[in-house]
């Protein structure tokens, strides 16, 4: 039994470095800021996501060669967006999206220099959590029952040879 | 010959385990780190290294189990009976989470959990398929009459293995049509090397788990019967003078 718990161990400490690993790639490549927070406690120099829909009759500019401004609202923040960068393919007004650039405090407007798709990490994590989860305690509790399975028939003395009338083993 | 083929596997299972960890934990970092994002789906589009993974485990699954039950109704062996029993219940796993990760996916990307799809319903109706077989085998008492009964259910279930390949050809549907056919491989590269990590990793850990509750059956089935052989030994001296 001792084996099977430390293999066991050895896969479950693989998983959660493989999982911390994620965790922390995301947080520090894809994670978005809520623009509440953007906008009470700015970052100062770093670029920085954002999730938001672009506002109704706001979007002005050359979208095709990637220059526009337009209102950008997420619930009851907003803020208005000045973007600059690659050629915008899919944007719309009412367009849910995410805007990867920088706060400019002083002139209050938030400076954009690339977009990204809407993340979905929930939709994601819950796909692989419910699949490891499910394979993993499976293998696990049927890596057990052979161990019970065995120990059961090896203490249960089932093999042991029938004696006859004189003692002697089959 | 099956049967020495079972047992000859059986003897490397660890190895087969061991293989499908290393693959599915590769799988699992490149799906999750190292690929990049696709340019519609977004993060979404990892959601397929495991949902493709898991269906196609469930058909090959369903594969041995039908290729199984024809030789146990020809052969009469009770390991290959026993393989059959041990396909069925792991299948039934790889078909229900490849139906909840498929909705999961679905919902952000159809606006919906589920629609009535010809691949979603096609593959429900195995889910069904291999709840009759696991049913009939646990309510049927004579083991060989069971044995023989489901066997007769996995084959005429078959049919539905080429309605869920190619239900994607032959009706108008939401679901994608096949990546790989003879017209080739229309995946590019990058999502390809975890998508293929991990079905391998699947399959390996699929034959794994195969093998170990096939064990599991066989153990079963010898525990019952020296308890039998010995509970009837104790009532025996118990009721002679």
């Amino acid at each position: 039994m001792t084996g099977l718990y430390t293999r066991w161990a050895l896969i479950l400490g693989t998983t959660l470095l493989l999982a911390i690993l994620t965790y922390q790639h995301y947080q520090q490549h894809l994670s978005t800021l809520s623009m509440r927070t953007l906008l009470s406690n700015p970052p100062v120099t770093q670029p920085v996501k954002i999730q938001g829909m672009v506002k109704s009759g706001t979007l002005q500019g050359d979208v095709e060669h990637g220059q526009a401004t337009f209102e950008f609202v997420d619930g009851a923040a907003s803020l208005a967006v000045e973007y600059q960068g690659p050629p915008l393919e899919n944007i719309r007004e009412l367009k849910t999206l995410v805007l990867i650039g920088r706060w400019d405090s002083q002139a209050q407007i938030f400076r954009a220099q690339d977009t990204a798709l809407i993340n979905n990490f929930g939709f994601v994590a819950a796909a692989y959590l419910i699949s490891v989860m499910a394979l993993g305690w499976m293998v696990f509790a049927m890596s057990q029952r052979v161990m019970v399975l065995f120990k059961e028939i090896k203490e249960s003395k089932l093999y042991e040879p029938e004696a006859d009338s004189l003692g002697h083993k089959e | 010959m099956i049967n020495r083929i079972i047992r000859q596997i059986q003897r490397y299972k660890g190895w087969f385990g061991g293989a499908a960890a290393i693959c599915i934990f590769l799988g699992l970092y490149i799906g999750l780190l190292a690929s990049p994002p696709d340019y519609y789906q977004g993060e979404l589009v990892r959601i397929m290294y495991v949902h493709v993974p898991l269906a196609h485990t469930s058909t090959l699954a369903y594969s041995v189990l039908f290729f199984g039950s024809i030789w146990y109704l020809w052969k009469r062996d009770p390991l290959v009976d026993n393989m059959c029993q041990a396909s069925a219940s792991i299948c039934a796993l790889f078909t229900s989470l490849a139906l909840i990760t498929g909705s999961i996916w679905a919902k952000p990307t159809w606006n919906t959990w589920w629609t009535w799809d010809p691949r979603l319903v096609s593959f429900t109706v195995l889910l069904l398929i291999l709840g009759g077989y696991i049913m009939l085998r646990r309510l049927v008492d004579d083991r060989v009459q069971g044995g023989r009964y489901a066997a007769i259910l996995a084959i005429v279930g078959g049919i539905d293995l080429p309605i869920i390949k190619f239900s994607v050809e032959w009706w108008r549907t939401l679901h994608q049509p096949m990546s790989f056919s003879t017209r080739g491989v229309s995946i590019s590269e990058d999502i390809l090397v975890p998508l293929t990590l991990m079905s391998i990793g699947c399959w390996l850990l699929f034959a794994y788990m195969v093998m170990v509750r096939t064990q599991i059956l066989y153990l079963t089935d010898l525990l019952h019967a020296k308890k039998g052989r010995f509970l009837s030994q104790t009532h025996f001296s118990q009721t002679t003078p």
